[in-house]
């Protein structure tokens, strides 16, 4: 064991969340190339799984700087017992695989993608005054693609609800009861969240869990949804380590390359 | 065979601004169903690796265009050098036997700053 | 208004529109056209544009499993812009289709049915990421000399498309060759892969240009791109021209092509080569490829699943 001051610890905790969170939330973003409804939305919506990649890619990097590895072992060559992302963004899009037969469910993406979003923007603002300076900066640059990101999501979010069509609300509705059940593990800081909260690096889970509950149930009547708003952590937290069989294989995919030869440079 | 989901396709064309004083640029068309999901495609179809100021989306059917035929009303005679600087070059030459330069385009839109007080 | 134009005979309209085209001007697509001019350009423009998207398919298969960041966010804005690509173009199809009140869904049902083709190439395998680095530097690298060659097309929203699509391609060749590069100048498993790759794809990469005349296939719709001046190089040229920019950096990086008969003629300045099977252009347009199937499958998969997101939006017919 190194002997690492708790700040250390918590910082580096909280860098491990926030970059797992958008690697991951990103794979799944990209496994929907080429199979969005429309052209025109694949186009768009690559570019944020890009944007969400490269955010990763920045808090990887701030990891490196401190100690942990390279950017791609980080993210590459680490079992999921390790990662340290919410479970509600490791959950495949939908049966099947993404080459053959994906059963995959807009109307989950939809809602996944928003409340994440949501839930960034709200965490990326607290760390607008994180007490890790390195961290407060890198805040304000991956807020200036998230006015993007949260437009593009909240405007398929409300016109998919807002649509009268019997089977896009019923998908909806499905969806949303099937993401709420697990999102409170966005908002899980894991077991050093008290430290993170007292050194100042970010908010508290529950100040962050109501600013988002705040930002949207006004969408939420918007579209004659009733606003309760119960989120959970049904599957465990993903910030201790605990993870789905989901994540296993996805892992399993995305260093197939990688760990065909670690060494070797690609 | 006309499906409804037919009509989510309604044709955009996407228009763009660099800055706040430059043109209208004029970019591609798109399919969307109607102007706000139009627009939240907009930038990453056509701007993705440029920077813009402003994106204007117009329902294809609402802009009237010119035909084939009005465009024969765009031909001019090349013989209207009298209404541009170019009709007006040789000033510059007469000029310079007063000692004085020419106040061509460059120069004049030079004032937009403010001109500098002088002899 | 109608003053001049309307009641001219059709044959003075083909006049003048031929009068258009040889003096350089771009026609565009509420113009008058004659149907052989219109039909060509749908069917290249819808095939080409269908292509992008189909073509997106292979190289999607290896966006999860890019080896590092860099290259993941690299090969997601390749495919990315081949999506992109596709939408360009089927935009500047579906206007010509105006005619025949086609729109998009039809297009997607032609090509579930197997009425519209896509390019050979995008009905291979994929198998490793030797092929996904090869595909970005020589598949692309066939498409932009075969794309540059229709920039001064006659018509104006396709030679458009192309002028943006070409742009792009530019980072589709440096993004390939970097991934190449990087194998090339690895292990010797990596070197593999490249080999392995160029040895797989080197037909298909032939094939893409198209047969040199009509008896190779029975059909070849390049004299009427020609004299339409949607393109100026025959698909012989083309395929010369690809030897010419290609065969030297493939050998310079120490790799072998498999045609032991490839070789620059001095006397006649021609690439003198085996010929490929040209049996399999037909095989491809049937959708008897390695992967046509699959890739079929997986574009009409996600078109059915997500209809209800279309419909869910389409504007109600009062
Ligand atoms: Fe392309
Ligand atoms: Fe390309």
């Amino acid at each position: 064991m190194r002997n690492e001051s708790l700040k250390d610890i918590a910082i580096k905790e909280l860098l491990l969340q926030l970059a797992d969170d958008d690697f991951i939330h990103s794979y799944r973003g990209a496994e929907w190339l080429g199979l969005a409804p429309h052209i025109e939305e694949d186009v768009a919506s690559a570019s944020i799984s890009q944007d969400t990649m490269g955010h990763a890619a920045i808090y990887y990097k701030l990891l490196d700087e401190l100690g942990e590895g390279d950017a791609d072992k980080l993210a590459h060559d680490r079992p999921a017992k390790e990662r340290r992302n919410a479970i509600i963004l490791e959950l495949v899009n939908g049966p099947g695989h993404y080459m053959k037969d994906p059963d995959y469910d807009w109307a989950f993406a939809v809602v996944r993608n928003y409340f994440y979003t949501q839930a960034k923007a709200i965490k990326v603002q607290s760390l607008h005054s994180c007490s890790y300076e390195p961290l407060a900066e890198v805040a304000q640059k991956v807020q200036m693609e998230l006015y993007y990101h949260l437009m593009h999501w909240k405007t398929w979010f409300v016109q998919l609800l807002g649509s009268g069509h019997l089977e896009a609300v019923s998908r909806m509705k499905a969806a949303i009861g099937k993401t709420m059940p697990d999102f409170a593990g966005v908002f899980s800081l894991g077991q050093y969240g008290e430290e993170m909260v007292e050194l100042g690096l970010i908010e508290g889970e529950a100040v962050l869990q109501k600013k988002w509950i705040e930002a949207i149930t006004p969408i939420f009547e918007s579209v004659g949804l009733a606003a309760t708003i119960q989120i959970g952590m049904a599957r465990g937290d993903g910030r201790n380590g605990q993870h789905t069989e989901d994540l296993e294989k996805a892992l399993k995919t995305l260093s197939e390359v990688y760990a065909s030869d670690k060494a070797a440079s690609w | 065979m006309e499906t409804r989901q037919g009509n989510y396709f309604e044709e955009f064309e996407v228009f763009s601004r660099k800055t706040q004083s430059s043109p209208i640029q004029y970019h591609f068309s798109l399919l969307a169903p109607n102007e706000d999901i139009a627009i939240m495609m907009a930038q990453e179809n056509f701007m993705r690796r440029e920077a813009v100021d402003d994106i204007w989306v117009v329902k294809r059917r609402n802009i009237r265009k010119m035909t084939a035929e009005e465009k024969k009303t765009l031909q001019r005679i090349d013989n209207k050098d009298y209404r541009t600087t170019k009709g007006y070059g040789y000033l510059k030459k007469k000029w310079r036997k007063y000692e004085q330069g020419m106040l061509d385009e460059k120069e004049i839109m030079s004032w937009a700053g403010g001109v500098k007080n002088e002899e | 208004m109608n003053v001049l134009l309307n009641d001219m005979a059709g044959e003075e309209k083909l006049n003048q529109f031929i009068a258009r085209i040889e003096a350089g001007e771009k026609i565009e697509a509420d113009d008058w056209m004659p149907e052989e001019y219109r039909g060509t350009l749908i069917k290249l423009i819808s095939m080409h544009g269908i292509s992008e998207i189909m073509g997106a398919l292979p190289e999607k298969e290896w966006v999860p499993k890019a080896p590092t960041l860099n290259r993941k966010l690299g090969i997601m804005a390749k495919v990315q812009d081949e999506m992109g690509h596709g939408q360009l173009l089927l935009r500047v199809a579906e206007d010509l289709l105006k005619p025949y009140s086609k729109k998009r869904d039809d297009l997607m049902q032609d090509l579930f049915k197997g009425d519209l083709k896509f390019h050979n190439v995008f009905h291979m395998e994929a198998k490793s990421w030797g092929d996904a680095g090869l595909i970005g530097w020589l598949v692309d690298g066939a498409a932009i000399i075969s794309q540059t060659n229709m920039l001064g097309a006659s018509y104006g929203p396709y030679a458009r498309a192309l002028q943006r699509i070409c742009a792009e391609e530019v980072f589709h060749a440096q993004h390939g060759e970097a991934i190449i590069m990087a194998l090339a100048e690895g292990t010797e498993e990596q070197r593999k892969l490249v080999q392995d790759s160029i040895n797989y794809w080197w037909e298909s990469l032939l094939l893409f240009f198209g047969p040199p005349s009509k008896k190779e296939v029975g059909t070849s719709k390049q004299d009427i791109t020609i004299k339409y001046k949607i393109r100026t190089s025959t698909n012989e040229e083309l395929r010369q021209a690809f030897f010419s920019k290609y065969v030297k950096r493939i050998l310079s990086l120490g790799f072998s092509i498999p045609d032991e008969t490839l070789r620059f003629d001095k006397e006649s300045e021609t690439w003198i080569y085996q010929q490929p099977d040209w049996g399999k252009l037909k095989v491809f347009a049937r959708n008897e490829g390695p992967r046509s199937q699959d890739r079929l499958s997986l574009r009409r998969n996600s078109y059915e699943k997500n209809k209800w997101v279309r419909e869910a939006l389409a504007p109600k017919i009062i």
